[in-house]
Parts: C-alpha cells; sequence; structure tokens
C-alpha cells in the first residue's frame, strides 16, 4: 500500500503538475555554504527550513521533485504507522488506512502554491521523533525546546502522543512546558516577526500573515491518526473497515485535490514552465485546449505565439486582454512578469529586463533569493558592462548546485570582454538596444518599441510587438 | 605551552619567511582600502583581506607609541580587546603594519603602510541605518539596525518581517541622541513613529492641509519640533547603460511639526505649487531651518531639469515660525542640484550633496560631497573622500568631529558607509569603509544596501513587543494644523 502511495504521488507531480516544482525551485536559491546553514538556524525551525531547501534545489529536475514527494510521503505515513506502535503496543495496530491520511492532506494542502516543503519536512521529523519522546521521560524538557528551535511548532506532535500514551502528570508538565518554551523561542529568535506566525510556523508558508487552514490541522489530525491507529481497538469487520476507510480517503484525496489544485494558477504556471524550457509549442497547444482569462495567461501565450511565429495570424484566436497581454506593466508579485522580463530581454530593454526581475526576487514573500531570477539580472548586468555587479550575483549562483556551471562560465567570460562581446546573446542584445539614454514609461512602450525597430530593422520582434500593439489597441478601442 | 606554540609557530614562519619571502616596493594590495585612512582609537578592528590566491596572511602591526599586534590567518583579523589597547594607546600616533601574504607556497612581504590614529576620539557608541536591496521598487526586506562601531555587533532595531507589507522609511534621531527617534512605516498602516524617553506615538502626519506623511525629517535640537518635507516619491527607468533609476516628487512641501501636541505649522512659502520644497535641517542653535527648493517641471519628462538650490529662514522655537527666506547656495543658476544639507552640530560646517540635477543622488554617479564653511560662506568639494561614484546620504558624530556617508564605490550598486574625520580648518582625512569581521566576504556576499546612515549616540532601545499589534491595529495619532 505504501508503495502504492509513493506511486501516486510520484505520478502526480510527474506528470499532473510538474509546473508546481518548477515554481518552488524558483522561488528559492540553496546555498552550499556555512552562512546560508547559519542563516536558516537563526530562527525556530530552521533545520527543517534548510534540510527542505536542500531537496526543493533538486526539483530543477522534474524527475527527482516528483519522486521527492513521493519519498516523503511514503516516509510520513510509514512514520505515522510506526510511531502508532510506540503510541500503543506493536501487535495492536488497527486502522492501518488511517496512517495514509496526514500524507494524504498533505498532498492536498500542497494545492497552494506557496505551502514550502519545510512543512511537511519538518512534521515528518516530528513523526519520526515520536518514539524518542515517548522513551524519553523528562528528557523532553530540553528535548521540547531543541525540537522547537529544530523543525518549529510540529514539536507539539510528539510532545502530545508522548503525553496521550503516557497519561501520567509529568507528561502535562511537559505539553504545558511548550507555552514557555514558545514565548522563550520567540524573545531569543523571533522577536522581528508577528507572534502568530512564530506560533504557527515561521517557514511552512511563503507568504507573510496568513495561515492556511490546513496548516494547524495537518499537525493535529497527525496526533490523532497515530493515537488511533495504535488504539487497539477490537472492531468485529476490521478489513471491511480498512477498505471504507480506504475508499474515503482515496476519495477524498480525489476531492480535495481537484479543490485545492486551482485550475488557472497551475496554468499559468505550466505556461511558465514551459517558456522557461523554451516549449513555446506547447505552451500553444496547451492555450487551444484551455486558456485562462487573465492577463499573466495572455502574455505567456502571445510570447510563445511570436516564439512560434504565429503571433500576427493566430493573436485573435486567443483570449486578449489589450495591449497588456503583451507585455505586463509592473507588478509587485514573483510571477507576473516573468515572461515580460523574458520577451523584453530578448527584444533589447535589458534595463527593463532587470527592473522586472529585481522586482520578482524581492516579491518572493519569505525574502529568499531566485536562481532562475538572480541568472538574468547577472545576465543584463553584463550586457550593461557592469561586471563587478555581474559578479557578486555570479559568485553567489557560484555556491548552488544547477546554477554553478553556469555562473563559472560567465564569471571567466567577464574576465575577458572580447568573450563577451562574441557571446551570440549578449552582442545580440547589445546591437538591438536603445542607443540613447531616456526614461521609461509603460504607456509608451508602443513608441519605445518602434525606436528599436527603427534603429535596427533586424529586431522583427519589436516590429512585431508593435504591430500587435496597435491591433490590440484599436481592438480595445473598438469594443 | 601556549607560549610555547606560539613560539614554534614563529619560528616556522620566520624559517619560512627568511627562506623564500619575495620583497616588493609596492603597498599591499589590501581589501578594503584601509591604507593611509585616519581611524578613531577604539574602533572595531580594521580587518583586511588580500587578493584572490593568497591563502595566508601575516600582519604585524606596530604603533609609534608603543605597543605591538600580529594577525595570521585566512585574512587579516585582530583580537578586538589587543587592538582596542593598542589604538588607545597610539592615539595621536601611527599603526604600522608589516604584511607578508603567502601564495602557491611563496611568501611575499610588501611595502609597510601607514594607518593613523586620530587623537579626536569617536565615543558615539555606532551607527544606525537601514539594510535593504539596492533597487527597484519591491524589497523582501527591509530593516533599520544598529551597529556598535566599536566591535563587529549588529542588532535590528526593527525589520519588515514585524511590519509586513510596509515600507520603512528613515531613522532619525535628534543630534544622534537615540532618546529621541523617528520612522515612517509606508504603506496601508503607514505612520510616523515618534519616541520620546521611550515612549512612543503613531502619529497620522498627513492632514487635509497638506499633501501626504512627512518623509525626510530633522529634528529641532530643543526635541520639541521638527521639521519635515512631503514627497510623493516616484521613480523611473533609464533605457541605457550609465544609470538605472531616477527617483523624483511628484510635488513637495516642508512643514514643522510641534511634538507637544503633534499639531503642523504650515507656512505657504514653503509649500507653493509652482516650486519643490524639501529636506529640512535645523542649524546647530536650532535658529535657522536650511531647506531645499526647486522650480517644478512636468516629470518624469523634464526631470534633468529639476535643480535644488539651498535655502534658509530664522526658525523662531517658541512659535515654530520661520522669519525671512533667503537662498544659500543657487545651484539651479549654476545649472546643478544640492542636496540632503546637513549642518555639524558644532555650527561650523554644513555638508550637503552635489549632483547635476535631481534631490536623490545615489542613483547619480556624478554626486559629491560639499562643504560649507557656516563662518565664512565659502563651499568647495570633499576631493579627499569623494570618488567617480555617488556618495549620498551623510551625518556627524555627535561633536562633529567625524563623519560617516555612503557611497557606490565598491561596485557601482551597493552602498557601503565610510567614516572620516575632519580637523578645525575643514581638512578630511581618508575615509574607511565600516569594518567587518572578514570585510571581502561580508561586502561581497551581502545583497543589501546601507541607507541613510546616522551614528547613534548610545544603542537605540526600541521595544518590539507590541509593535506588530500596534502597526496593524491603525490606533494613530492624527496631526492637527496650529
Amino acid at each position: 500500500m505504501s508503495s502504492l502511495l509513493g506511486a501516486a504521488v510520484f505520478a502526480f507531480w510527474m506528470w499532473l503538475y510538474p509546473q508546481g516544482l518548477n515554481y518552488q525551485e524558483q522561488n528559492q536559491l540553496f546555498l552550499f555554504t556555512w552562512d546560508y546553514f547559519a542563516g536558516r538556524l537563526a530562527l525556530p525551525g530552521g533545520l527543517a527550513d534548510w534540510l527542505s531547501e536542500g531537496l526543493v534545489q533538486l526539483f530543477y529536475v522534474r524527475l527527482l521533485g516528483a519522486l521527492i514527494h513521493a519519498v516523503l510521503a511514503v516516509l510520513l505515513q510509514l512514520g505515522v504507522w510506526k510511531a502508532a506502535g510506540c503510541a500503543g503496543r506493536e501487535k495492536d495496530r488497527v486502522l492501518y488506512a488511517l496512517s495514509f491520511l496526514p500524507s494524504l492532506l498533505m498532498l492536498v494542502h500542497m494545492g497552494d502554491v506557496e505551502v514550502l516543503m519545510s512543512f511537511p519536512v519538518a512534521l515528518l521529523i516530528a513523526v519520526a521523533l515520536c518514539p524518542l519522546f515517548v522513551w524519553a521521560g523528562w528528557h523532553r524538557i530540553w528535548l521540547i525546546p531543541l525540537g522547537w528551535w529544530l523543525v518549529g511548532p510540529v514539536i507539539a506532535v510528539p510532545v502530545a502522543v508522548s503525553c496521550l500514551r503516557g497519561r501520567k502528570w509529568s507528561d502535562l508538565v511537559m505539553l504545558l512546558w511548550l507555552v514557555p518554551v514558545f514565548f522563550a523561542q520567540y524573545r531569543l529568535l523571533a522577536a522581528q516577526y508577528p507572534p502568530r506566525d512564530a506560533l504557527f510556523g515561521l517557514n511552512y508558508y511563503r507568504l507573510v500573515e496568513s495561515l492556511p487552514a490546513l496548516q494547524p490541522v495537518i499537525p493535529a489530525v497527525t496526533v490523532v491518526c497515530i493515537v488511533l491507529c495504535g488504539s487497539g481497538l477490537r472492531l468485529r469487520n476490521q478489513l471491511a473497515v480498512d477498505i471504507a476507510l480506504a475508499a474515503v480517503l482515496v476519495l477524498g484525496a480525489a476531492g480535495g485535490t481537484a479543490l485545492s489544485y486551482d485550475k488557472d494558477t497551475y496554468e499559468v504556471l505550466a505556461y511558465d514552465w514551459l517558456i522557461r524550457n523554451e516549449r513555446y509549442g506547447d505552451v500553444v497547444k496547451r492555450a487551444a485546449k484551455y486558456q485562462p482569462r487573465n492577463p499573466i495567461s495572455a502574455c505567456s501565450v502571445n510570447f510563445s505565439l511570436f516564439m512560434e511565429r504565429q503571433l500576427d495570424a493566430r493573436l485573435t484566436q486567443f483570449y486578449q486582454c489589450g495591449t497588456q497581454g503583451l507585455v505586463l506593466p509592473s507588478i509587485r508579485d514573483n510571477l507576473s512578469d516573468i515572461t515580460s522580463a523574458e520577451l523584453l530581454w530578448m527584444m533589447g530593454m535589458p534595463n527593463i529586463t532587470l527592473q522586472y526581475c529585481f522586482d520578482l526576487q524581492e516579491s518572493i514573500q519569505n525574502g529568499r533569493k531566485s536562481g532562475r531570477f538572480m541568472s538574468r539580472i547577472a545576465e543584463c548586468n553584463i550586457v550593461n558592462g557592469w561586471y563587478d555587479r555581474a559578479e557578486k550575483y555570479l559568485d553567489i549562483l557560484e555556491h548552488s548546485l544547477f546554477y554553478r556551471k553556469w555562473a563559472r562560465e560567465h564569471k571567466d567570460m567577464i574576465a575577458d570582454e572580447a568573450s563577451v562581446a562574441a557571446d551570440p546573446v549578449y552582442s545580440y542584445i547589445r546591437s538591438v538596444r536603445f542607443r540613447d539614454d531616456f526614461i521609461t514609461a509603460y504607456d509608451a512602450l508602443d513608441l519605445m518599441m518602434a525606436v528599436l525597430y527603427n534603429q535596427n530593422n533586424n529586431n522583427f520582434m519589436a516590429a512585431e510587438y508593435y504591430s500587435a500593439w496597435q491591433r490590440l489597441k484599436q481592438w480595445e478601442g473598438g469594443k | 605551552m601556549r607560549r610555547l606554540l606560539y613560539l614554534t609557530v614563529a619560528a616556522i614562519l620566520a624559517a619560512a619567511c627568511s627562506g623564500s619571502t619575495t620583497f616588493v616596493e609596492e603597498l599591499p594590495d589590501i581589501y578594503p582600502d584601509y591604507i593611509g585612512v585616519t581611524i578613531p582609537a577604539g574602533i572595531a578592528p580594521m580587518n583586511f583581506n588580500l587578493p584572490d590566491g593568497y591563502d595566508r596572511v601575516f600582519v604585524k602591526v606596530t604603533g609609534s607609541k608603543g605597543g605591538e599586534l600580529k594577525a595570521r590567518g585566512r585574512w587579516a583579523s585582530f583580537d578586538i580587546r589587543k587592538w582596542h589597547r593598542l589604538t588607545e594607546q597610539n592615539a595621536g600616533g601611527t599603526l604600522l603594519f608589516t604584511v607578508l601574504g603567502k601564495k602557491d607556497g611563496r611568501w611575499t612581504q610588501w611595502r609597510d603602510f601607514i594607518m593613523y590614529v586620530s587623537d579626536a576620539p569617536l565615543t558615539d557608541y555606532g551607527m544606525t541605518y537601514r539594510k535593504m536591496a539596492p533597487g527597484y521598487t519591491t524589497y523582501s526586506r527591509i530593516g533599520i539596525y544598529q551597529r556598535d562601531i566599536h566591535t563587529f555587533d549588529e542588532e535590528p532595531i526593527i525589520e519588515s518581517t514585524l511590519a509586513p507589507g510596509q515600507c520603512m522609511g528613515c531613522h532619525t534621531a535628534n543630534a544622534t541622541d537615540p532618546s529621541q527617534f523617528m520612522f515612517h512605516l509606508r504603506g496601508q498602516h503607514g505612520a510616523t513613529l515618534v519616541q520620546h524617553d521611550g515612549v512612543r506615538d503613531w502619529v497620522t502626519t498627513k492632514t487635509d492641509s497638506t499633501i501626504g506623511n512627512v518623509a525626510y525629517c530633522y529634528w529641532h535640537p530643543e526635541g520639541r519640533w521638527f521639521a519635515g518635507s512631503i514627497n510623493p516619491v516616484r521613480q523611473s527607468f533609464w533605457t541605457g547603460d550609465r544609470r538605472t533609476i531616477e527617483v523624483f516628487d511628484l510635488a513637495s512641501d516642508v512643514v514643522i511639526m510641534d511634538t507637544r501636541d503633534y499639531s503642523l505649522v504650515l507656512d505657504p512659502r514653503l509649500m507653493t505649487e509652482d516650486y519643490l520644497e524639501s529636506t529640512p535641517a535645523f542649524s546647530a542653535d536650532g535658529r535657522t531651518l536650511y531647506y531645499l527648493r526647486a522650480k517644478a517641471f512636468d516629470v518624469p519628462a523634464q526631470v534633468d531639469s529639476i535643480k535644488y538650490d539651498l535655502m534658509k529662514a530664522p526658525f523662531d522655537a517658541a512659535t515654530g515660525t520661520l522669519g525671512e527666506i533667503e537662498t544659500v547656495i543657487p545651484a539651479s543658476e549654476e545649472g546643478y542640484s544640492v542636496t540632503f544639507p546637513r549642518p555639524s552640530y558644532d555650527g561650523r560646517w554644513l555638508m550637503y550633496n552635489k549632483a547635476d540635477f535631481s534631490i536623490f543622488p545615489i542613483d547619480h554617479k556624478e554626486a559629491d560631497l560639499w562643504l560649507m564653511d557656516l563662518q565664512t560662506g565659502e563651499t568647495r568639494p570633499l576631493d579627499e573622500v569623494n570618488s567617480p561614484y555617488s556618495e549620498s546620504f551623510h551625518n556627524w558624530s555627535s561633536d562633529s568631529r567625524w563623519f560617516l556617508f555612503s557611497s557606490r564605490r565598491a561596485d557601482g550598486l551597493y552602498v557601503q558607509v565610510y567614516i572620516s574625520s575632519i580637523d578645525a580648518d575643514g581638512h578630511c582625512t581618508k575615509p574607511f569603509v565600516l569594518p567587518q569581521k572578514n570585510p571581502r566576504k561580508y561586502y561581497h556576499d551581502t545583497l543589501y544596501s546601507f541607507n541613510v546612515p546616522d551614528f547613534t549616540k548610545s544603542k537605540v532601545r526600541f521595544r518590539t513587543r507590541g509593535t506588530y499589534r500596534e502597526v496593524f491595529s491603525d490606533e494613530r495619532v492624527q496631526a492637527t494644523v496650529k
């Protein structure tokens, strides 16, 4: 059964929602440095956060991402079942199907793209600690603060399990001990955060001041599952109950994921993932079947149409929302402007790309950096000839896993101006960029495209976008 | 035992040095450039790095008035207590640095260099600054920090995580005294925090008669008043490869706030439509208010036509009113712009920025620091401290013998804080960047700029407990108009 769960979760991420893996990966930048590690450990839950970011960097490879999700789901299920053994007696374990509930709930919860992997990682560690906490007795007095520091508030799971297992007054003391531990951790490590965020976990969710309903529910359900599975309940027909429970869980998980995985959000993420991998034709194919009616999707589809040389011919066959469906204005989030930044880079506007990529990176609400955005920021600096700044970013990227080789190559490149000049992408952008220095304005973007084309008639992208801009403007005006 | 170990290491090192050390007549290429700088006694150790490739460094520091200190390792890192002892012993003297570096198994010894230890102590506790990514419209993390300049200790005063979604403005103390300070939060729950002796008020400074909340503020030395400018700030972006951002105000006015009842004194001469009035500062005696004024132009199209003059007016501390206004530096007539006037607290000098145009010199490579002698009215560029990159925000130490300023000289983008001293004749010493434990690593790895730095006489006491609730409760003291 565990293998079945693993296979299902693997398939889910591998083929149904691989774009979710891409989104997670591009909103963090794991570095193999001591400072990075120390920075994570400076907050409660830091070890789980560090471990999870180490895993998420591997999402760069889709197969690894799906595999990691599957392994975590299976380990959590096995952990719950194992913990049930210590919560009751090994031979009294019942309701096997219930041990799957936390993993399935987690799958549903992960439908929210802002849920961080540190939540399942922290919960898994917490569940794995249950046998230790049941055994530890008064040692829990130091294990609880240590655990809170390393994995965050989900350390309440093993505390609660050991309390329900022991049912002694000392267990109650340990449960109450969580309160001063929280205040101490808050005062010492998290004083610069809102108390509620510190109470429910600083690094389980990307957005600040938000608490998804399932975040406190899943640890609570996990405790209940562990206790029930270890309760030794004697049922008349255990097999039938297990089958019925399994059916409910499967149906619940299917329904939960259908509700949790917002179709439009994941479609937009899919476009972004495909564009990142230069699979423009696939974007057009997907959009032909279903296209979310929002400017981000319009921007991505139009860009893909251009890359497939179909922008002029098929512009009106897809959803349009005026000129912002061609290039979005600056929007303060970590997703909307990615395609706009990409196309403006190719068109010859590296400074606007720099602005967009900087803002995209700074819009990651938990303050993480992004390998994808930082690479492009470095490139914009290279095109501008600002090699000192570029080197700063390249040195950071050099400490990552998947951007290291690229960073090293580019560091070598900027050491030799001739290499930069010989690079086909950078030399092209330098050749088509604005020759005059003037202040940009989003409202005059079409005029700026016209300037680019007039400067260099090889810049057919500027010409096509200018033409599409005028058509959409007329279309908008004619409505 | 320990001594024996040191002797052994020294002997090995000496043997190694005598065997294969190459002497070169050049000065070592150290980072940061601390060669010939003047430091105050008791400053944090001036640790430095050799260029990449040198895997070991050995440094001997000899004081002109006695004392010696050695450091060895991957970079020059001095013991903090010994460093303090040495600099205090040599106040008014010099420190001679002998530097050896090991690369590819061979030692090199460069020409010795000198660091001057000023006889003017820097008694302030440290400095405050805002750290943020140098960039565009969004910042995931901003914080106001304080740094003990005698050690490497830095701690947050407030970080944006405590007030999510709110942009954090400049921290402004009264002449470096943190018992009275303010800062602004911008955003949905924006407010100006004013703290007197630990008691704090969250104030909405926007009224029906003003165009917004106050932004750039300056305390009157007596502590009752502060002057502030209201600046609806916007940004635009350049297309070329010389610069990226242009920051400008859509409009701006100067107002004066009475902190006894949070009432504003409005002077129509400082709230004109045809001119932009901004960035006020009181003189050391509190009898004069300096501010900037520029003719308004259509922005951003004509942003390069906006050039600020330095103005002043007598200030009546009893009523908060201003006398006759006069022009101090008619910069616009000469085709440039003055920004950030900062009178020294001893009343002797006024430091300001000069740029081609604009009020925001940080993105102007040509922006430099200038100094006005308030006794003679003479002005001059501070060539001793300026660089080819932007020098911008600056402030004085509490005794005005030292000043700090921000500069982009490191890489053209990331702002660092530099410290320099000034003598009675207005001569400044070669500045040094704020010391760090491992400076190259720190400054190269950081993705933050140091904004609006200021000295702080003592440690800033700010209670984080309750701050979140206070910010989001929107319970505000509403400013009124006198």
